[in-house]
């Protein structure tokens, strides 16, 4: 079976480049903050320099890691989902589930592999780069020497592994199962999800306003929050469906698709809710942050404009990561429906009649992200913004959040829409005869 | 300019499908393959013809360019009477919505939606007014009756085919094509599609045209087209399964012959 994976991966690497990439992407980022864990734990390192550096790797590199691992899997569940067709031809030529299982699991993992070696290099230059940032704001010594070392390397691989072997095994055991209700494992995953998420935005309570891992708990409890909305909202989604006011075919497909696709929604609404609630949660955060070090009466040394520049640095990679992830998983699914598109202008539904569906769609799974988003973004705003400034909410104004809500709103519109134009290029009667 | 929407007035209500010249070839001009040519033929309405031939002769192409899912590079189609010029593809599915209706091997119904929900799919799109009554009619005509809420993956095969043939009567076109609609279905089945197709037919005053690989399934049809190498080889009127398989047989040494 291990063997048929390493063919299957051979034969066709461009389907498993949504995965690769995703893999890629999140390994680059964990190795590149906790190279600074390598960085602080070399020899000759002094006391001030260290603790910087394995904040930084502890905070960051924490909640980042989290969110990689929410990313990496959620595209892979797209990505098994989307081989039904060819785990069941697998499954009646004779392959037991276990095998199937073995298959894709040791397909992921292979995939998981490469994208793990390929990241090495990139996440070594950009360790680099954020070292020389963390020196020129001052707050590690010159001196000292960047290291990518074991702890990089490790949680990089083992992460990254993880992730992929882990969604690929409950992805391939939902897909081998033939109609089960929505397991127990999903609903406790669900409220295990939102009930951490709610205590770790709680716990920022127990930290005290200059604490400089302030921003990790409600950082965690953000991320934890919106996993929680996104396993859940699919079940919200369906009550609101039906009051929706969409008229005309493309709306009555829209809601009829989405209503029986509710529970696959929530691998595109996964990454959309985590940009939205990551970027929310991090740049208010961040603004808050800066807004409290002005306000502490020190005046504003070049240090300190380059301590925010690095800050706004870390987040922005952490919020561009999520946005290539969401970008990444709408292609990814929406790349998948170009038979179903077919089979719409067979019945008689003309190209536009297909991209206003997929417009409606767009739409709505856009409204839900961007609602969830926001509130796990607040519930991790809330509590920091209590705990540093006294005030309940950030006097930043709406600006960011309607940046945010825009870039996500684009990326969902455009990703859709272009990916669905394409794959209508493809005549109907070939696309529905392509084998998935 | 030559107004080309003018019809010509002597054009008989009666006549279903009228190809004239149609030619289609594909790849490029090295590896250039001709897969119709100069295919004319005239079905009258109410008719149910079969069209048959080896893999590669052309079947499938003639279905598509008919049906208006693929453009002939030369020659016209006309559908009732109404000439299928090239267009964008809105232009071409408007143009099939009220006068053409599918049914394929694979049955290409909607997963997410339910059977009656597939069945006024095509009046839904083209924003027409749902006749409830009548809908539950065909679908009781095609023994669907009690299965309106099921999913396809709910239904047998046969039951799929029988929702697609559903789907092609409930915009009442004039011609409904079926590419091999009994390729992946039991005996019994298919036996009961065909009947159902030949109603259509008989019941229903449509036009059908079937393509397929069975001479039995052919049998079920007034006539045969016989095709091969991309031309009409011949014509066979009231089918039997035996004369059908005989003249595939000998398909290669008939005399090429228009219809």
């Amino acid at each position: 079976m291990l063997a048929l994976a390493m063919r299957s991966i051979r034969q066709r690497p461009g389907r498993f480049t949504a995965t690769l990439l995703s893999a890629f992407l999140g390994a680059t980022i964990i190795m590149t903050f906790n190279s600074m864990h390598d960085t602080a734990g070399a020899n000759g390192v002094d006391a001030t320099s260290a603790e910087t550096l394995s904040t930084a790797a502890g905070v960051v590199g924490g909640y980042g890691t989290l969110l990689v691992f929410f990313a990496i899997a959620s595209t892979l569940t797209v990505n098994v989902r989307q081989r039904t067709a060819e785990i069941d031809l697998l499954r009646s030529s004779g392959a037991t589930p276990t095998q199937i299982k073995r298959m894709i699991v040791g397909e992921s993992v292979a995939v998981a592999l490469l994208a793990a070696l390929l990241a090495i290099a990139p996440a070594m230059l950009g360790g680099h780069a954020l070292l020389s940032l963390f020196q020129d704001s001052g707050q590690v010594a010159d001196s000292v020497d960047y290291s990518f070392g074991p702890v990089a390397l490790m949680s990089g691989i083992s992460i990254t592994l993880l992730a992929s072997a882990g969604a690929a095994f409950l992805a391939v055991r939902r897909a081998t199962r033939r109609r089960q209700p929505a397991g127990k494992g999903r609903k406790f995953f669900t409220y295990a999800a939102l009930a951490l998420g709610g205590l770790a935005a709680c716990s920022t309570f127990a930290f005290s306003a200059t604490d400089p891992a302030l921003m990790a708990p409600p950082a965690y409890g953000a991320i934890l929050l919106a996993i929680g909305f996104a396993l859940l909202s699919p079940k919200l989604l369906l009550a609101v469906l039906d009051r929706l006011p969409f008229s005309g075919p493309s709306g009555y497909l829209a809601v009829r698709n989405m209503r029986q696709r509710a529970a696959q929604l929530s691998g595109v609404l996964m990454p959309l809710i985590l940009f939205t609630g990551m970027a929310t949660a991090t740049l208010y955060m961040q603004a808050v942050e800066n807004d409290a070090i002005d306000a502490s009466g020190v005046p504003k040394s070049i240090d300190a404009k380059n301590l925010e520049t690095l800050n706004l640095t870390v987040v922005g990679i952490i919020v561009v990561f999520s946005c290539i992830m969401l970008i990444n998983s709408l292609y990814a699914a929406t790349t998948y429906r170009s038979r179903e598109f077919g089979q719409q202008r067979l019945a008689g539904a003309t190209p536009g009649q297909v991209l206003g569906m997929v417009g409606v769609e767009s739409l709505v799974v856009t409204a839900t992200g961007v609602f969830f988003g926001t509130a796990a973004g607040l519930a991790g705003i809330i509590p920091f913004t209590v705990v540093r400034t006294d005030s309940l909410l950030p006097d930043q104004g709406l600006g960011t959040w309607l940046a945010i809500v825009a870039t996500a709103t684009a990326a969902t519109f455009v990703t859709s829409l272009a990916t669905a134009r394409c794959t209508l290029r493809t005549p109907a009667v070939g696309a529905v005869t392509l084998v998935a | 300019m030559l107004s080309r929407t003018q019809r010509p007035p002597n054009t008989t209500p009666t006549e279903a499908l009228r190809l004239v010249k149609v030619t289609k070839t594909y790849g490029t001009a090295d590896s250039k393959v001709t897969a119709l040519e100069d295919v004319t033929l005239s079905l009258p309405r109410g008719t149910f013809t079969a069209v048959m031939g080896p893999s590669g002769s052309g079947k499938s192409t003639l279905l598509q360019c008919a049906a208006g899912l693929d453009a002939p590079d030369t020659g016209i189609v006309m559908v009732d009477g109404t000439e299928m010029t090239g267009g964008t593809e809105a232009q071409l599915t408007k143009f099939r919505r009220t006068r053409i209706g599918f049914v394929f091997q694979q049955y290409n119904l909607l997963d997410t939606l339910t059977v009656a929900q597939n069945t006024i799919l095509p009046l839904k799109l083209a924003r027409r007014r749902v006749n409830r009554k009548r809908v539950e009619e065909i679908l009781t005509a095609v023994g669907l009756e009690g299965r309106l809420g099921h999913r396809p993956d709910q239904l047998s095969g046969g039951q799929r085919q029988r929702v697609a043939i559903a789907r092609a009567l409930v915009t009442e076109p004039s011609v409904i094509f079926a590419d091999e609609p009994t390729g992946a279905l039991d005996t019994r089945s298919a036996r009961e599609v065909l009947h159902l197709l030949q109603e259509a037919v008989r019941i229903h005053d449509r036009t059908v045209v079937m393509v397929t690989h069975d001479p039995v399934a052919a049998s079920y049809a007034d006539a045969v087209l016989f095709l091969a190498d991309g031309r009409l080889v011949g014509e066979m009127r009231r089918p039997t399964a035996d004369a059908v398989a005989e003249r595939l047989a000998h398909l290669g040494d008939d005399v090429p012959a228009g219809v």
